[in-house]
């Protein structure tokens, strides 16, 4: 096992700037994630760790060697790849004992090790079976067989799982949370779904445009996120963002929205922050739907007014589209929630996931 | 569903039994006719003959044997060699081609970006360049007098080969897509009629000493039918995902390995397709062979053409009979890779 560590890291397609100096440290034996939307350059900045692809620029480590001048075969990596790059010439067990045939392992090793992969995976019955036969399921798990049989310091896997079926995606990822618990296996997985990364890493790295935006724990990502974009990205449905700009009344510090009326006041700390910032009239306030509540009579004097709009029944919880001002936002309302559109709703905020971003930066402010 | 009016089926059955009969005429000619006796091949008395009356074997006897008789023959030798010429040199020319081909193919897959048109305009301005560049030390030699002999030929060559590799480097600072000319310059090769390049050819094999032995027409029909062979490929390895080739060096294969264990067996359908056409590109060469064989490796074709002789006119009988020998080792050869040819064919020409 190993630790990756990218200094500086920077990729040019010609003139395109896949990955702008990208800075991170992956520990030793944890699931780390690397989330964005499709053309981040997660996957160029995975290619470069495996070799597959050269940096125009700075330094990838595994551990303290350098590494950007070592071949990718001697790397001593894993790769699981999203279309899962099986051989489909050969049968189940030669796809999955290839790494140790291409080391000059001896034929005997190798069926014990494809035995031991196989029936971990639960593939015993199919080693003889022609590798083009399979359904994607069973190609994704012999892509994960071949990868793991060399036992690799580091394991990357890109986009490993979106090919398959909603109920076996969501099997495998709590396999492979199982399986990277049990050995300790450094894990570098590349996703654009947040559900995934959220639910298996311990680490977090959003990028977007090629720029690291924010790293961190699931937690971290999720409740201090560092600018609207990560704000953006983490969470289903997505948080409410409402332009707004500061006000101070008798020592008290507000939100006031500028394409509505409404109004949330905000704590001392906040207001000292925001009274010494020089954009505090071009600001952004988010809050996630789930952290807002619903009712039929102001229950405090922060509630905020908005109008219903549509509901969307999704089983264990309800979202509750409504109209604020001339803004929409999303509110998470309990199952039984049947108010009819049109209806006045008073929205009661926790102000403690309460979130305040610069409106030209996007950058939080805290 | 409507049934279709009765003359329509008529003139639907008649246009296909029409078009069929043209396509298969020629052969049943061939066919029957290297089995009729002279009287019947030939036209001497005026009568023809659709079907062999007389069924012999004599026109294979003439062209499979010596002969040392006493009255005129048009072939005093037998076709025997020219088989064995024409099985050499097609196999080995298309070995070649696809030894050096499908590696310049993989090449240019997998290590090259797709650049668009303009390495077209690179190509073609670089052709011209050559050839303006050349133009002046061709009329310096001829008035030397050493474009007859091997040095002159072999100076004009390496000029040649220096002249355009400096106008491919200066072109490729003003434009960056070397791959992309690559590509195209190795198509070039195919670009003008043969018999422009079988002459010039012909004279540097005849200062080499490569006239009329198999490595001399192996080498010409390696070159030939290389572009072909490139292009194929190319289509049948820009199918198989990138990721297979990664895959491989990433859990530990060379490029090499990638390519030998990984790449090459799942484009075998493609290689045996491609080495079918260019096995019947050099199988039924004519031109090239006429020029570069005299007396010792003649093919196929070649012979073909000496069967005739002014004293005793075209030998139409034995033509057949040797043409039908010709047939066999590309059918026989088509049946052996049937199946992959199909899946080969089709897998190459569907486009992502």
């Amino acid at each position: 096992m190993a630790s990756v560590r990218l200094e500086n890291l920077r990729k040019e397609f010609g003139t395109v700037v896949a990955v702008k100096e990208l800075n991170l440290h992956f520990p030793d034996g944890k699931f780390a994630a690397i989330l964005g939307p499709s053309g981040c350059g997660k996957t160029t900045t995975m290619n470069m760790i495996a070799g597959l692809e050269t940096p125009t620029r700075g330094s990838i480590y595994f551990d303290d060697r350098r590494m950007n001048d070592v071949p990718p075969g001697k790397r001593d990596v894993g790769f699981v790849f999203q279309n899962y790059a099986i051989f489909t010439h050969m049968t189940i067990a030669e796809n999955i004992g290839f790494g140790l045939k291409i080391r000059g392992v001896d034929e005997t090793t190798i069926r014990r090790e494809v035995g031991k992969i196989a029936e971990l995976l639960e593939l015993t019955d199919m080693l003889n079976v022609n590798a083009g036969r399979l359904s994607v399921n069973d190609m994704q798990k012999v892509a994960l067989g071949r990868s793991m049989i060399v036992k690799p310091r580091i394991f990357l896997l890109d986009e490993p799982f979106s090919n398959l079926d909603a109920a076996f995606r969501a099997f495998m990822r709590g396999e492979l949370k199982r399986i990277q618990r049990e050995i300790g296996q450094t894990m570098i997985y590349v996703t654009h779904d947040q559900v995934e990364a959220m639910s298996m890493a311990d680490l977090i790295a959003v990028m977007d445009f090629g720029v690291l935006q924010q790293f961190g724990s699931p937690d971290e990502i999720y409740n201090q996120p560092v600018n609207t974009f990560v704000a953006n990205f983490i969470g289903s449905p997505n948080m409410n963002f409402v332009a707004c700009s500061f006000r101070s009344e008798d020592g008290k510090g507000y939100l006031v929205q500028k394409r509505g009326s409404a109004r949330i006041a905000i704590d001392e700390r906040r207001r000292q922050l925001l009274e010494h910032h020089s954009g505090n009239q071009d600001l952004i306030w988010g809050i996630r739907p789930e952290h807002m509540t619903l009712h039929a009579e102001p229950i405090s004097s922060d509630c905020i007014q908005a109008v219903v709009r549509f509901l969307e029944p999704l089983g264990p919880k309800t979202v509750v589209h409504l109209r604020l001002g001339e803004e929409h936002i999303k509110v998470i309302a309990p199952p039984s929630y049947r108010e009819a559109a049109g209806v006045v709703q008073w929205i009661q905020i926790n102000p403690q996931y309460l979130h305040v971003f610069d409106a030209k930066t996007g950058v939080v402010i805290r | 569903m409507q049934k279709t009016p009765t003359w329509q089926r008529v003139v639907r059955y008649a246009l296909v039994i029409i078009v069929v009969g043209m396509f298969t005429f020629p052969t049943y000619w061939m066919v029957t006719m290297a089995f009729k006796p002279k009287v019947e091949w030939s036209t001497a008395h005026g009568t023809i003959y659709w079907v062999p009356k007389n069924p012999t074997l004599e026109n294979f006897d003439t062209v499979l044997t010596e002969y040392r008789g006493q009255f005129f023959r048009a072939n005093q030798s037998s076709a025997l060699p020219s088989i064995r010429s024409s099985i050499i040199v097609s196999i080995g020319g298309t070995l070649f081609a696809l030894l050096i081909g499908t590696l310049a193919a993989y090449g240019l897959s997998r290590f090259s970006v797709d650049t668009g048109d303009l390495p077209w305009y690179v190509a073609l301005g670089r052709l011209a360049l050559l050839i303006l560049v050349l133009l002046p030390f061709m009329v310096l030699w001829a008035w030397l007098g050493i474009i007859r002999y091997w040095y002159g030929i072999l100076t004009f060559t390496i000029l040649g080969i220096a002249a355009d590799q400096l106008i491919g480097r200066l072109l490729g600072r003003i434009y960056r897509g070397p791959t992309g000319s690559l590509a195209f310059s190795i198509l070039q090769l195919r670009m003008f009629p043969p018999m422009a390049i079988v002459i010039p050819v012909m004279i540097m094999w005849s200062a080499f000493k490569l006239i009329d032995t198999w490595y001399g027409l192996v080498a010409v029909y390696g070159v030939v039918t290389f572009p072909f062979v490139v292009w194929l490929m190319k289509s049948f390895f820009d199918e198989i995902p990138r990721e297979l080739d990664e895959a491989a060096i990433v859990d530990g294969a060379s490029n090499w390995g990638a390519f030998l264990k990984v790449v090459l067996p799942l484009a075998k359908g493609g290689l045996a397709s491609t080495a079918l056409f260019v096995f019947i590109l050099n199988w039924s060469d004519f031109l090239i062979a006429l020029l570069l064989t005299t007396r010792d490796w003649p093919t196929i074709p070649v012979f073909l053409n000496s069967l005739v002789s002014s004293e005793i006119g075209a030998q139409h009988g034995p033509k057949a009979a040797l043409g039908l020998l010709a047939v066999i080792p590309p059918v026989v050869f088509g049946i052996l890779i049937q199946r992959y040819l199909v899946r080969g064919l089709t897998f190459g020409a569907i486009k992502r």
